[in-house]
């Protein structure tokens, strides 16, 4: 992506601590307003409600054969968008279909606006208008609510490097492909820098043995990894992918990034992968319809 | 305004939307002070939010004056601060299509997304940014009361030196410089973008057909930079290019400013491929490897062909910089874009230690009465034509869709 991430809004306006987020969304919550709200309309917790709009947006973005960049930077829009304002205040489904527009301009494969919003009538005909002005509406309050800092790095670019940088198998590049993608369904987009989301997404990949099934499967055996990173191998002769572990972890030691905030990546994707067991869609589009029903939100 | 994402309900105050480079929401101390703040006194108000309230902060700041041009895209005002109105702004309105039918235009979203980032002395700085009432994002961008180069270039009243022009293009080369090394192309390089502040610094502007650089498999539309300076392999429909196409145009404003009127002025993108054949020479496979393959290219008739021109030819046509600054210029001029200079390389030219040195910004020539020169250069799209239209032609600015992918 264009521009330096050193100098970028993403680092200096859109990059949290986790207890600078956590008081964003306290403060948020806490608004006499949206207390009501939030005690009338209950939701599932937010990881649950991520996956269910990757999902949505997933479904969207396929309709119309959008690049997985541009899908990327829509999430990270709802993301930052929702820290800002309270949900229930919104159309989620039109902020989505949105979030995929504007982001598709910013990535440079503008899909017309009537396109989309023809696409998201077919996938939620009860719940968005077919008036494109108010696409065109929430493009701007998303723009305003951003702030305008519209460009997001993503850790596509590091990750390619660092494909070579450990000579990656097939396999390890999908599995660390699918961890990178998965980790637009946490807050990791909002706290961590992206190459750094790049080098866990990596870590994973040659630390689990890409063989069997796909990363969510494996959410056990990481706990055994956790362990293999914070206590380097011992002396005893290692086997390759021991080697390969201690090379990244030499790596890593003397790289400048943070090993702190690759467990704490590790960890929240384990813990979507744990959450992601109790997920159920047709709830979550429940409750949601709900909301944006008896508050005439899809009007 | 039950159109809006926010809460109906909540639509009247709301009707302000938020903006403005709101750095207090997302640093952290400031973040909770602000915030107790808001609480403390909006209680019984209706849920006005803290963007919002920041926004209208924003906006607050400065004060809209006169009309300094208006185009189809956006109105440029002179504005000022409120606490002091010496500080002077230019503040373009850009002007949102009746009711979002069609969203916003790709040149307003290109020209915030890029400015929001590229911070640097040669390039437009971006102050703020904030929405209006009616629903209109306003950039506040810095006041650059001098005009742009290409007043200067074509005021019989004004003189300038070598010792200027190295000045002027330095400014103009390092601007290119930072764009490319964050991955952005400007692809709209001209001399009525290059405004000049009121230090004499040269400032780009006009981000309206930027864009990042391309993933390797992405193509890109040749649909770009006005028709004068623009290089051959777009218009040879090239989807794949880099940096190289706006050094070209480098090079054309670089020999307009020896000159004092553009070096290749076509009056169709066909005459403006004659021209450079007959400037530059004619692009054969042994001049450009490749060449051949690329989608517009049509083989020239054996009869027709120039050969690329000398140093000598270029001496004869641009006496005054001598064979330093003739060297430099024709590294610029390369029809291959892969042995075009870069920037760097530009900048790297021992054209720039060689005497004269290039002339301090401040003692630069400059000409009074910039201000609605500024007003016309920022209304503007990216690559539209003048109201007389002197200024070579339009580039593409519908949005095609197709080539864009």
């Amino acid at each position: 992506m264009a521009a330096n991430y050193w100098e970028s809004s993403q680092r200096k306006y859109w990059t949290f601590s986790k207890k600078g987020l956590a008081d964003v969304r306290r403060a948020q919550e806490s608004e006499p307003a949206n207390k009501q709200l939030i005690a009338t309309y209950p939701l599932p917790e937010r990881r649950l409600l991520n996956i269910y709009f990757h999902l949505q947006l997933a479904k969207l973005a396929k309709r119309m054969s959008v690049r997985q960049q541009a899908l990327a930077t829509a999430q990270v829009y709802m993301r930052r968008y929702y820290t800002k304002v309270e949900i229930r205040t919104t159309n989620p489904y039109l902020v989505l279909a949105t979030s995929l527009y504007l982001a598709c301009k910013m990535e440079e494969c503008p899909q017309h606006i009537r396109i989309v919003v023809g696409e998201a009538r077919q996938l939620w005909p009860e719940l968005i208008s077919s008036d494109t002005s108010k696409l065109g509406e929430c493009e701007f309050n998303l723009i305003s609510t951003m702030n305008s800092q519209l460009i997001v790095h993503h850790p596509y670019r590091s990750f390619i490097d660092l494909q070579t940088t450990f000579s990656l198998v097939q396999e390890e590049v999908s599995l660390a492909w699918s961890a990178i993608n998965d980790h637009f369904l946490t807050d990791l987009p909002l706290l961590h820098p992206p190459h750094v989301v790049a080098i866990t997404a990596v870590l994973l990949a040659v630390v689990l043995k890409p063989t069997q099934g796909n990363l969510q499967s494996h959410a056990q055996s990481l706990q055994t990894a956790m362990s293999t990173i914070a206590v380097p191998p011992s002396n005893t002769a290692p086997t390759t992918a021991q080697a390969r572990i201690q090379k990244l972890i030499t790596w890593l030691a003397e790289s400048s990034v943070s090993i702190e905030a690759v467990v704490d990546c590790v960890q929240e994707l384990i813990s979507l992968y744990d959450v992601w067991e109790s997920f159920n869609e047709k709830q979550c589009k429940e409750q949601i319809t709900r909301f944006v029903k008896a508050l005439a939100l899809d009007k | 305004m039950a159109a809006s994402p926010l809460n109906p309900a909540a639509a009247s105050p709301n009707r302000q939307k938020s903006n403005g480079k709101l750095k207090a929401l997302t640093v952290q101390p400031k973040q909770s002070e602000v915030r107790s703040d808001d609480e403390g006194d909006s209680n019984d108000d209706a849920p006005v939010n803290l963007a919002e309230k920041l926004n209208n902060e924003e906006k607050r700041k400065y004060v809209k004056g006169k009309k300094l041009g208006e185009g189809t895209y956006a109105i440029v005002y002179k504005g000022h601060l409120r606490t002091d109105p010496t500080q002077l702004f230019a503040i373009k309105k850009i002007k949102l299509n009746a009711e979002y039918k069609d969203g916003l235009s790709m040149d307003a979203i290109r020209e915030v997304k890029f400015l929001q980032e590229l911070s640097h002395p040669n390039i437009i700085p971006l102050h703020s940014v904030f929405s209006t009432r009616d629903q209109n994002l306003n950039l506040v961008l810095e006041f650059l009361p001098l005009g742009d180069l290409e007043v200067l270039i074509r005021d019989p009243d004004v003189n300038y030196s070598i010792a200027d022009i190295k000045a002027w293009v330095g400014m103009l080369t390092r601007a290119v410089w930072f764009c490319h090394a964050n991955g952005v192309l400007h692809r709209d390089i001209k001399p009525n973008n290059l405004l000049i502040a009121a230090d004499g610094e040269v400032k780009l502007a006009d981000f309206g057909l930027a864009r990042a650089f391309a993933d390797p498999q992405q193509n890109m539309t040749y649909n770009v930079i006005t028709r004068w300076y623009r290089p051959p392999e777009l218009f040879f429909k090239a989807r794949h290019y880099s940096g190289a196409v706006d050094m070209w145009s480098v090079g054309t404003v670089f020999a307009e400013l020896i000159l004092r009127m553009p070096f290749m002025a076509g009056n169709t993108d066909i005459h403006q491929l004659e021209l450079i054949c007959q400037a530059i020479g004619t692009p054969l496979e042994d001049n450009w490897p490749g060449v051949s393959e690329l989608e517009g290219y049509l083989p020239f008739d054996k009869d027709k062909i120039t050969p690329v021109r000398t140093r000598a030819d270029y001496m004869s046509t641009f006496p005054t910089i001598g064979s330093v600054g003739v060297e430099l210029l024709m590294s610029m001029l390369v029809l291959d874009p892969q042995k075009r200079a870069t920037a760097k390389e530009v900048l790297e030219h021992r054209w720039w230690a060689e005497q004269p040195r290039p002339t301090e910004k401040e003692r630069l020539p400059r000409k009074a009465g910039g201000e609605q020169r500024m007003g016309e250069d920022l209304k503007r799209r990216g690559g539209e034509v003048e109201e007389d239209g002197r200024r070579g032609d339009k580039v593409a600015k519908k949005l095609d869709f197709s080539s864009l992918r």
